[in-house]
């Protein structure tokens, strides 16, 4: 089982830390966050389904970060400096691309739960049905809401762009 | 633009997702010919597509990794309760030794043919007792007289019958 549980993080661990990261956008909460996802799959190994597992975790770790967000004393929705400066390896590495941090940045500025959605969904590559399982919405709320979120980052990015 | 926001972003999303037919996104590009702001829409939206693919799954550090592997030593659960523990396994081994050492301790107890049998070889020892003194009474009588004689079968006598009485009693 532990051989199976360190597969697990291989596989998941990227996955999870990058939701966490969008979510909370603070490097060091959302890796306790993660950490804690990590310890319910692991005190779960025996309940859950192996083939469901990703899912699973995923919907443990936002359901994490969101419970750590509504227990912020002052829930800032986004800060730009505050991501920028807490930028881990390839964040940084990203940096050269001005597209692509400023997309994490305005993905770091929806609200919820259109942020999750564009993270499980565009940047983890989930299916629709997997996301609407972690959501806990149907598939048809789950495109509804995702086209919302991207037309707003749409009319965002079409402001910034020359 | 507004009227048919919900529709076109479905058909905008199915035409970027690859999900919509041949010739329902030739109907697309046919109305976004006539329509600046839906062809605008698509054009973002291509834009969005090519930026959101410049952003992938981000590497979790190296400091969060050495804490997921080290997750189970550190929260090794306490295994539940199985008949095949050592503690248990001898725990239940020691059942039986108990009761064979505790049936070994009890004393024998006589079945209730060997009391009838021991109650029949009294009577019988009575009996004979009985006879045994008549028969020394004569020999003492014609020995030493009756006086004496009386006086040594008389006793014995008196104790043959007290044990038939006694025996008696018990049995009432």
């Amino acid at each position: 089982m532990s051989k199976r549980y360190r597969q697990w993080v291989k596989e998941y661990q990227d996955q999870a830390w990058t939701v966490a990261r969008y979510i909370l956008k603070d490097a060091q909460e959302a890796e306790d966050a993660t950490q804690e996802a990590f310890v319910k799959l692991w005190n779960n190994r025996d309940s859950i389904d192996p083939e469901r597992v990703r899912p699973w975790l995923m919907k443990v770790t936002r359901n994490g970060c969101l419970d750590r967000l509504r227990r912020r004393k002052d829930n800032v929705e986004f800060d730009e400096n505050q991501v920028a400066a807490q930028a881990h390896g390839p964040m940084q590495g990203a940096a050269a691309n001005e597209v692509g941090v400023w997309l994490k940045r305005a993905i770091g500025s929806l609200k919820e739960p259109y942020r999750s959605l564009v993270v499980l969904r565009d940047v983890n590559q989930h299916s629709y049905e997997e996301v609407a399982g972690m959501l806990e919405l149907n598939l048809a709320q789950v495109k509804t809401y995702l086209h919302r979120a991207r037309k707003q980052l749409r009319e965002q990015l079409a402001e910034v762009r020359p | 633009m507004k009227i048919y926001d919900e529709q076109w972003e479905d058909r905008i999303n199915a035409l970027l997702d690859g999900e919509l037919s041949v010739s329902d996104a030739d109907l697309l590009k046919v109305e976004a010919s006539d329509d600046r702001d839906l062809a605008r829409a698509i054009v973002e939206a291509y834009q969005l597509q090519q930026a959101m693919e410049t952003i992938h799954v981000e590497r979790a550090p190296a400091s969060l990794s050495k804490r997921l592997r080290a997750i189970p030593r550190e929260h090794r659960t306490r295994p539940a309760f199985s008949v095949f523990q050592p503690r248990w396994a001898m725990a239940l081994a020691a059942i039986p030794l108990v009761l064979i050492s505790v049936s070994l301790m009890q004393p024998d107890r006589p079945s209730e043919a060997d009391i009838t049998q021991a109650r029949q070889e009294v009577a019988i020892a009575f009996a004979y007792l009985d006879k045994a003194g008549v028969i020394t009474g004569r020999e003492i009588e014609s020995t030493v007289g009756h006086t004496m004689a009386n006086a040594v079968t008389g006793s014995v006598e008196r104790a043959i019958k007290s044990q038939n009485l006694y025996s008696k009693e018990k049995e009432a």
